[in-house]
């Protein structure tokens, strides 16, 4: 892990990214605190940072500064500079992702680190996007002083439907000795235990290990351009039907794109949403909906899928937007079409009381779906205001289930 | 002799091989790829990407890759420098049994390892509702109104109740008072978490002190462990008062297995109780995974951190699942969030709730009142070889005041074989779990025995049937005729089949319907049981917790007085003098 971030040492205790991202800051702060700087308490975050990092930077008592993103989804260097000297007396951490959560691998990341250097600050690295770096660049060597790395993003460890995860946590020299401690289990530091385990998620730490053993550098390195060749890819093959939100000047992704969205409400009433219902019809689980961008898709394909899988949910993406033009030129009513619909169960597509203005094929995507995966859910579209509204966690019990 | 190949060996012994297996693109296709994105090849893309200013000087040190074979070899050769010794630390964490059902079906199935996230509620019905079974687990158990779908271990757990009450009681106070005989990496976690936000944490390390701290206006918050680490079961209902008069909150980590049998926390009025669910068929791992819960009182549930399942209704009208209040979440919030978490342990959760499933309310109880047998037995013995136990009530964990000989008893145990834990440097515990065996128990008893003719004398079991004596557990649980732990019928809430669907497509994937069956093969034609498979259970909407709060209170009339902790002895007697 160190090698992978370029960075001195490694505390394995955070169970999860989140925890990994306290840990950080605590490190930090601890720092700031053994130089007699404890005043030093801002937390600059760029607008398109994850939620978690404004979280966690409350959680260890932070003062949370956001920082603009100019048009391009960049940081806005003018206005990070201005905080910067602004807050400069007080200034803790700057918390970045990079790439950034926008896909793009922003140029003047080295200048941004050195800039918060200079005004005492120290530079947090989020890793959710190492998926982009390893092997190719090191967060330690251009700048970071903390990244947290998700190995159930980057290092193989499965996503169990949410967890188990791990969020280590790794530092530059000089904040080591601020690493999470364990007395309990025996580990000495000056900043407390982050975690129940010393080790934290211990027992899935081999599965990690197995993946950096199989692979050696060059594998890991060939994962990692392999992850932005095919995000780029569906990038490019998507350009005419759905614009890329960010690239960088050359056109390019980093290992994610953003696909716009948002121009179909005012012709079609159709959001992002609704194709993300849409896609289940064609047999995909959605990609990220409406982050950081509001109605957009954000596609993060990973090294791991097929160029077959890859062009399936091109295909798929293409023969949606068809459909989208079928709303906007009038053929199908705003409020009554395979998009609004979605997902399609099997009671409603095989229902003799068929009454929408789309054949039960086009339902099923049968034709526009020749490899034939539909998904066919068990429910149909989820009513979340109403589950929200009358709040109910629990099974249905049985007294309920009688008739 | 074969043709000796014209491929060099290197090749053919293949180190690189998992590399093509673990990237799906291959060089064909490559090419293919940087033809559609207008590069010449993948150093080019890559340079034009990665600005040249931040690229890596060098690249990994690691060493080169090597086939999945020869790594597992070297894991195993690693693995093998353990010593493997019978536990019985306890402090959280309790040998506990993987059914096998569980293990081929869910642990080792992709299709529940490798789930993402379930955003995308209709296409992820299927471990929505394992994560509601969790839900309905925690609740009924806990006796709370609401849980969540698991938080990272005990200790944040108890640390995000710290936040959860700060955010939501009257008194202000920025106190919270610790008892002394939590877990104590529950309790690191909790002073970790308490300073950067200007919290005191005020540790209570005996009753008095205990009883002084609850007296005081400066706490927003108290909390307890139930059993306690040492082992001790507290009557807590006086305190739970208490604290209410001072408008500050009641915190319980409380241990579900021991729940079964103990009278819920949600019956003493707490406000929010957390613990893990590890010893419901995970194993201890090094410390984990497992997945924690967190279960509150209503008034708490839209400030309640983590993931949520809830029922709501699809397009159609029926019911349906689907992550709950989302809005509470980080991604929305921002540093206004309830918590940080994100990512949970959703399939520890998976396979707790799954064990519940699994071995059902009565099974639950037996092994707890296994555990608790043996406990009994072991204080037993223990007392008689002439050793004096700090409580007189337990569930699984008894400790032994043994001043200056604590030191050469965990080393005699450790010569057996056996981890016992020290505390406080004269303090020696043990808990017992769902793995304790007869043998254990005869184990635990020769590192106490000061002889050999001692030891003997307790294996035969004579002279340890004296009613009178073996009163000293008078606060554990009697079963037969008491309350039973579900507060409704937990043997349909724990296995509703309501959506059935697994994650993949068909029943022959439903891995709960697979494991469901198993567990009740041998009562199919139980009227509940197949009232739970009847196909879609009507939601009624506008009453959500009708089943629930109506049920509560029923069941509220089955606990007995005192605490709902009855005498145990009779089973430790018949045991000792088989």
């Amino acid at each position: 892990m160190c090698q992978a971030t370029g960075y001195a040492g490694i505390s394995l205790q955070p169970n999860a990214g989140s925890q990994g991202e306290y840990a950080g800051l605590l490190a930090i702060q601890a720092f700031h605190a053994s130089r007699g700087e404890s005043h030093r308490n801002i937390c600059l975050i760029p607008s398109s940072a994850h939620g978690t990092n404004p979280a966690s930077a409350q959680m260890v008592g932070m003062t949370v500064v956001v920082t603009k993103c100019d048009d391009n989804g960049n940081v806005d260097m003018v206005d990070l500079k201005a905080k910067c000297e602004q807050h400069s007396a007080n200034l803790a951490a700057v918390m970045i992702t990079y790439p950034s959560t926008h896909g793009v691998f922003e140029t003047t990341v080295k200048e941004l680190c050195a800039l918060v250097h200079q005004h005492g600050g120290r530079v947090y690295v989020d890793g959710a996007n190492m998926n982009a770096l390893v092997g190719v660049a090191a967060p330690g060597e251009f700048g970071g002083d903390v990244s947290h790395l998700n190995l159930h993003k980057t290092f193989c460890i499965p996503h169990g439907g949410g967890g188990p995860g791990v969020g280590p946590v790794c530092v530059v020299e000089d904040l080591v000795p601020f690493l999470p401690g364990h007395a309990t289990g025996g580990v000495k530091s000056g900043v407390g235990a982050v975690s129940a385990a010393p080790l934290g998620n211990a027992a899935v730490l081999p599965i990690s290990w197995m993946y950096i053993r199989m692979m050696g550098a060059d594998g890991l390195k060939h994962a990692t351009e392999a992850a932005i060749l095919s995000a780029n890819y569906i990038s490019k093959r998507l350009a005419d039907h759905y614009p890329t939100l960010y690239a960088s000047a050359n056109g390019h992704v980093a290992h994610e794109c953003i696909l716009d969205l948002r121009g179909f409400k005012e012709t079609s009433g159709v959001m992002a949403e609704d194709v993300a219902k849409r896609l289940m019809d064609y047999g995909f689980h959605a990609p990220t909906l409406s982050f950081p961008v509001a109605n957009t898709l954000m596609v993060e394909p990973t090294e791991s899928e097929t160029l077959e899988e890859l062009d399936r949910f091109i295909d798929a993406m293409i023969a949606i937007r068809d459909e989208i033009r079928q709303i906007e030129n009038g053929t199908w009513p705003q409020d009554d079409n395979p998009l609004k619909n979605a997902p399609h169960t099997a009671a409603t597509v095989l229902s003799s009381a068929w009454q929408h203005p789309y054949s039960r094929e086009v339902a099923a995507a049968a034709a526009s779906n020749p490899v034939n995966t539909k998904y066919w859910p068990s429910v149909g579209r989820v009513d979340n205001v109403y589950g929200d509204r009358n709040l109910f966690c629990s099974c249905v019990p049985v007294s309920e289930l009688a008739d | 002799m074969l043709m000796p190949s014209v491929k060099p060996l290197g090749e053919l012994e293949n180190a690189s091989e998992f590399i093509a297996r673990h990237i799906g693109i291959s060089e064909a296709d490559e090419t293919h790829m940087l033809s559609v994105i207008g590069e010449a090849s993948r150093r080019a893309l890559i340079d034009s990407i990665v600005p040249r200013s931040i690229a890596r000087s060098a690249g990994m040190q690691l060493p080169p890759a090597t086939t999945e074979a020869a790594a597992l070899a070297e894991l195993k050769a690693i693995a093998q420098k353990n010593k493997l010794y019978r536990n019985f630390i306890g402090q959280g964490y309790y040998g506990t049994h993987t059914p096998g059902v569980i293990l081929r079906n869910i642990l080792e199935n992709p299709a529940w390892y490798t789930a993402y996230t379930p955003y995308q509620a209709e296409i992820s019905q299927g471990r929505m509702e394992a994560l509601v079974n969790f839900q309905t687990m925690v609740t009924d158990l806990t006796g709370m109104a609401i849980a969540n779908a698991s938080m990272l271990d005990e200790a944040t757990a108890a640390a995000e109740a710290m936040t959860l009450a700060k955010r939501s009681v009257k008194a202000k106070g920025n106190t919270i008072v610790v008892g002394g005989d939590c877990h104590p990496q529950t309790i690191e976690v909790i002073q970790t978490r308490a300073k950067p936000l200007g919290l005191t944490v005020k540790l209570a390390n005996s009753a008095a002190e205990w009883a002084e701290a609850l007296q005081g206006d400066d706490y927003f918050a108290v909390l307890a462990q139930y059993p306690s680490t040492s082992g001790r079961i507290d009557d807590l209902r006086a305190d739970v008062q208490t604290v209410h008069a001072k408008q500050a909150a009641f915190i319980v980590a409380a241990d579900l297995l021991a729940l079964t049998l103990l009278v819920p926390p949600g019956e003493f009025d707490a406000d929010i109780v957390v613990g893990t669910t590890q010893r419901f068929g995970m194993p201890m791992g090094a410390g984990g995974p497992h997945a924690a819960y967190m279960a509150c009182r209503d008034e708490y549930k839209r400030s309640l951190p983590g993931r949520l399942v809830g029922v709501s209704v699809d397009a159609h009208g029926n019911p349906a699942y689907r992550l709950a209040l989302q809005t509470r979440e980080q991604h929305i919030r921002r540093e206004k969030a309830t918590s940080n978490i994100c990512t949970a342990q959703v399939l520890p959760a998976v396979v707790a709730s799954m064990y519940a499933v699994y071995h059902g309310p009565q099974g639950l109880k037996r092994i707890a009142q296994r555990v608790a047998s043996y406990t009994a037995v072991l204080a037993r013995g223990l007392q008689q070889l002439g050793w004096t136990l700090t409580s007189d009530s337990a569930f699984d964990t008894l400790t032994v005041k043994a001043g200056d000989q604590a030191t050469a008893i965990m080393a005699k145990a450790l010569s057996k074989g056996a981890n016992l834990r020290l505390s406080w440097g004269e303090y020696v515990s043990m808990s017992l779990d769902e793995t304790t065996t007869r043998e254990d128990i005869a184990l635990l008893w020769s590192v106490f025995a000061k002889d050999a003719q001692a030891l003997q004398h307790l294996r035969k079991g004579r002279g340890a049937a004296d009613p009178g004596r073996a009163a000293t557990h008078q606060r554990l649980y009697d079963a037969p005729g008491v309350r039973q732990p579900p507060q409704r019928d937990r043997h349909a809430a724990l296995h509703p089949q309501s959506v059935r669907q697994g994650p993949g497509a068909g029943p022959q994937h439903d891995s709960a319907g697979i494991v469901h069956h198993e567990a009740q093969r041998h009562q199919r034609d139980d009227p509940h049981h197949l009232a739970g498979i009847r196909g879609r259970a009507p939601l009624r909407p506008g009453r959500p917790a009708a089943g629930l709060q109506g049920t509560g209170r029923a069941a509220a009339g089955l606990v007995v007085p005192g605490h709902g902790l009855r005498r145990h002895q009779p089973a430790a007697q018949r045991w000792l003098s088989r």
